[in-house]
């Protein structure tokens, strides 16, 4: 009895002190909520001007920042890229992780498996000039050229975590279905790539939300283009919301607002996601 | 049978030739390109020479260069620790037997799928209006002026964002860590008499290492990267305090006129992040294995 | 080769597979021509979005894009560094000017008629800089700025404080305004760039127009040009707020524009920025005064935006008929009136009631050109006058700002001596 009653006091503690915690969580996000909503007029520097309620929710900031910021366009560049990213990388990081990852005894595969993961370390800061210069060399200084390289970024990662998973995936499968006749090429698809599901899920999600939030790879690939992802038209906009921090704070809540309702939908494959991603 | 392993063999030579050529393109050429830039006094447009080692010699005598190293070693080493330190005692909690465990979780890992650079900007609006304002109220002398505005404070400003969106990432997998934890370790334990920090020390932690220098090596590579902050809440400043290399070699290379001096800058990151990289996964993996 | 062909033949399934995609983002061209403005000053967008909507609306052959994008010198370098030109390009007259000449980037437009109505003082700002002397002129001054001390005139004829024309009579005014109890300026430096205003309204008095010039022909150094400023710009900061790396540009705006100061030491351009906060702010300026002469005193005035035409522009007779429209009398007189600069072209304007206190200056042609504007960007000399208001130790930061520029500089030393060599000392 006197045990459970420990235990049962320790355990309020912790929830205490968790919600605290929690509070250095949501006093940011509700401070920007509030900002978001009130007028210049009402921003004082008193605590309780600070920290009161806007007079009234009115959407007028949301519409001024939405004009500002081309923000549907830039929502609808963002979902693109995003898709089209995740999308590719599935496809082709798991048939190369797959092809790596089932090769490992021979040495050619084995180099190319190091090669690209090695890739890891390159920060982005020595490819980004010489990248800017390519990219336009090739014609690809616009959004697919951004996708391609996200493809390539993600790649060394996302083969890693493949190639890792394969080890849980019995050849015999594979063979059985060539005993059938079935090629290689196939197999892959009907058997290994569905089987794979579990990790696709992390793959998709590591790589969207980097991709999502990503500012460099647009800046420098797009710049000048007039097409902007999500963050980026905050950096291009910034200077543009001048004093009136109640715009800008609409948008920075609109830029928001996706990724937040995709958490608050997917949240479980999303933690799972990404747990699978950095503990494989 | 030998059709077969040919079929197979070709299938895997066609798969890999393309995708490897693709990376090539777009993360070895680019590599290579930028390393050949840094022996050449170019601005990124025009026309340029070749200057040998000069970029080199100049770098290591260059004290702003210095400066964003040690700025950005030091800010990658403490966050790395405070994120560490907080995410451990928040994973333990949260690993705790409580109630609404699920919403904790979702909720203490919110701040790591938001935008760097947009939390950066609420973030900068906070250090400059509303914590100096918090601060008068309640009179504590030291928050009244802005962090960002002293050049010895400020880096504390960088820490603060950084970690306030890392300890999300690093808390979930040190859960799942603990969950890997047996429940008959602890009542073996408790029959020894280990309890709380003795515990924790000597049984729980040793069992968590391997997460444990997951979180390490994910940390320091990207506190070492670290950039969208940067331009969000300081763009370099207050006296260059807070300049990141990534920053420095963005700003100075692309906006400034010094593309070739700044690739030599990016060779030279790029070798210290594969050294301390390897390093730790050296480090960690000698650990793991006294174990 | 192989490997080659394979890449290409990568690229050309994953093309394919996006085809649809790709397609749907072309744009229909309908034979006009495009003529493609990229220009920095994005406090001006509005003004240039109308231009644009004009310009379209009475043009049928020719298509005009005009971008105002933030950080628009990161952007054109990048775009540079693509080699993917814009037709035109709206710049100041700084060191960026200077590359972009020296990068072979720009087109000569001195065959361009409107060149003829353009006030020679500002083709001679354009010359000067120059890295090395070259043939042909490379910009259309646009509209200038001045930079002193902005006002508040409501506040200073409520407690009759006269404008001051030596640095004496301007330490005397800030005690004066101290004593009772407002504040005399407000700064808002945590924006660095901000930290050069008050830097050029002084050094143009205090340091030979040519400083940068004579540094690199080896004639002096900073440290001998600069002492006397450093030390003057450090007297006035106990004059601002007590934390000003806490704000930036905008916060000091909207400061003064709210009356919590009753000077601000900024260019014209921030006229714009004060008056949306406060569009009742009666306002005005003066000439920063440095020394103790009167007659020293000059404005510090330069090019703000001027346009120029890259070598690689399709159509120069378009891209001509574009300036002719911008360089209009009553377009310009509209960019003059919305952002309160001062008209680069000859002929009669009607100049912004804020710069009263300047016009003797503007209308006599005393005006210097900023000094910053031949500071190369990637040096920072912004952030080496930040670190110095903040650690104020001048014989550091003199040290540091003679080192800094032989290494930031070198490959421009060498040319100017080389060119200085060639053809003998032109001066």
């Amino acid at each position: 009895m006197k045990q459970t009653s420990t235990v049962g006091k320790s355990n309020k503690t912790v929830m205490v002190l968790l919600i605290l915690g929690l509070s250095t969580i949501i006093f940011p996000l509700y401070m920007t909520v509030v900002i978001a909503f009130k007028q210049p007029s009402e921003m004082t520097n008193s605590i309780s001007g600070i920290l009161s309620l806007p007079k009234v929710w009115s959407l007028q900031n949301f519409k001024e920042a939405m004009e500002v910021t081309d923000f549907w366009n830039s929502l609808k560049n963002s979902l693109l890229i995003s898709g089209l990213t995740v999308g590719l990388s599935i496809l082709i990081h798991s048939l190369m992780g797959y092809t790596l990852g089932r090769n490992k005894s021979n040495k050619f595969y084995n180099f190319v498996y190091l090669f690209i993961v090695s890739g890891m370390f390159v920060p982005f800061a020595i490819l980004m000039m010489p990248l800017a210069k390519q990219t336009a060399e090739m014609g690809l200084a616009n959004w697919f050229g951004v996708i391609l390289l996200y493809v390539v970024f993600y790649m060394p990662m996302n083969i890693m975590l493949y190639s890792g998973y394969l080890v849980n995936i019995p050849l015999a499968l594979e063979e059985a279905a060539r005993v059938d006749g079935a090629s290689t090429w196939l197999t892959y698809w009907k058997i290994i790539f569905p089987i794979m599901k579990p990790m696709h899920a992390t793959v998709a999600v590591i790589t969207a939300l980097a991709v999502w939030n990503d500012v460099m790879t647009p800046l420098i690939i797009m710049a000048g283009s007039s097409e902007n992802t999500l963050p980026l038209a905050q950096l291009n906009f910034q200077s543009q919301f001048g004093t009136n921090y109640n715009l800008a704070f609409a948008s920075y809540l609109l830029s928001l607002i996706p990724i937040l309702v995709f958490y608050l939908i997917c949240q479980k494959q999303i933690l799972n996601g990404v747990v699978n991603g950095a503990v494989k | 049978m030998t059709k077969h392993e040919n079929e197979r063999k070709r299938t895997f030579l066609l798969i890999t030739i393309p995708i490897l050529a693709l990376f090539i393109c777009f993360n070895t050429i680019p590599l290579i390109r930028g390393a050949m830039y840094s022996f050449t006094n170019s601005r990124g447009f025009g026309s340029h020479d070749w200057v040998g080692l000069r970029n080199y010699i100049d770098l290591f005598s260059d004290a702003r260069v210095g400066k964003s190293y040690l700025f950005t070693i030091k800010l990658a080493l403490v966050t790395t620790v405070v994120v560490n330190v907080l995410s451990l005692i928040l994973a333990l909690g949260l690993n705790s037997k409580i109630k609404a465990k699920g919403f904790f979780r979702g909720a203490y890992f919110l701040p790591n799928i938001l935008g760097a650079l947009v939390v950066g900007y609420i973030f900068n609006y906070f250090f400059t209006y509303i914590v100096p304002a918090l601060a008068d109220m309640t009179g504590l002398e030291g928050l009244r002026s802005s962090i960002l505005s002293s050049p010895n404070k400020a880096w504390i400003g960088v820490m603060i964002v950084c970690a306030w969106q890392a300890i999300a990432m690093n808390t979930i997998i040190y859960i799942s860590g603990l969950q890997t934890v047996p429940e008959d370790v602890y009542e073996a334990g408790g029959l020894d008499g280990a309890t709380g920090w003795k515990q924790f020390k000597h049984l729980t932690f040793p069992l968590i290492i391997p997460f444990f220098s997951i979180n390490m090596v994910l940390c320091v590579k990207n506190f070492l990267m670290v950039f969208d902050q940067i331009i969000a809440l300081t763009k370099g400043g207050p006296a260059q305090s807070t300049e990141s290399i990534s920053y420095l070699i963005y700003n100075n290379g692309m906006s400034g006129g010094q593309f070739g001096f700044q690739s030599a800058n990016a060779v030279v990151f790029f070798i210290v992040i594969v050294v301390i990289s390897v390093a730790q996964m050296k480090f960690s993996s000698s650990k793991e294995e006294q174990l | 080769m192989k490997r080659k062909g394979l890449r290409s033949l990568a690229l050309a399934a994953c093309l394919t597979a996006l085809a649809p995609v790709v397609w749907g983002c072309g744009d229909a061209s309908d034979g006009k021509i495009e003529v493609e403005i990229v220009q920095y000053k994005p406090e001006a967008a509005n003004y240039f979005k109308t231009v644009e909507d004009a310009f379209n609306a009475s043009h049928d052959d020719i298509h005009l894009t005009i971008s105002s994008p933030n950080d628009a010198m990161a952007i054109l370098k990048t775009r540079f560094i693509r080699e993917d030109y814009p037709d035109i390009i709206g710049i100041g007259g700084d060191i960026n000017y200077s590359y972009f000449v020296d990068a072979d980037i720009l087109a000569d437009i001195s065959g361009y008629e409107g060149m003829k109505d353009v006030n020679e003082g500002y083709l001679e700002i354009a010359e000067a800089l120059e890295l090395v002397p070259v043939d042909g002129t490379y910009i259309l001054p646009y509209a200038a700025n001045a930079a002193g001390v902005l006002y508040n005139r409501e506040m200073f004829e409520e407690h009759g404080w006269q404008i001051p024309e030596t640095w004496d009579e301007m330490l005397a005014l800030c005690d004066e305004i101290s004593a009772e109890g407002i504040l005399p300026f407000y700064f808002g430096f945590k924006d660095t760039w901000t930290c050069l205003a008050p830097w050029n309204a002084m050094a143009v008095e205090l340091a030979p127009s040519d400083t940068t010039k004579q540094v690199n022909k080896g004639q002096t150094t900073f440290t001998d040009e600069y002492g006397e400023l450093a030390e003057k710009y450090m007297a006035l900061l106990p004059y601002g707020p007590d934390d000003p790396f806490a704000y930036n540009y905008n916060d000091a705006c909207t400061a003064f524009a709210r009356g919590e100061s009753a000077m601000y030491p900024i260019g014209s351009y921030a006229a714009p920025q004060i008056l949306s906060v406060n569009p009742d702010l009666k306002m005005d300026s003066f000439v920063m005064p440095a020394s103790d002469e009167k007659e020293g005193r000059t404005l510090n005035s330069g090019i703000d935006l001027g346009f120029c035409v890259t070598k690689d522009c399709k159509n120069k007779e378009a891209a001509y008929e574009v300036l002719d429209f911008l360089y209009a009398d009553d377009t310009l007189q509209k960019y003059i009136d919305a952002q309160t600069s001062v008209p680069c072209k000859k002929g009669n304007f009607t100049l912004s009631t804020l710069l009263d206190g300047m016009t003797e200056f503007i209308a006599s042609g005393n005006m210097t050109d900023y000094q910053d504007h031949y500071y190369p960007s990637e040096m920072s000399v912004d952030a080496l006058l930040q670190t110095f208001l903040i650690e104020k130790d001048k014989d550091a930061f003199l040290k540091n700002f003679d080192t800094s520029w032989q290494r930031y500089n070198r490959d421009i030393i060498r040319m100017v001596q080389e060119y200085e060599a060639a053809n003998g000392s032109t001066q």
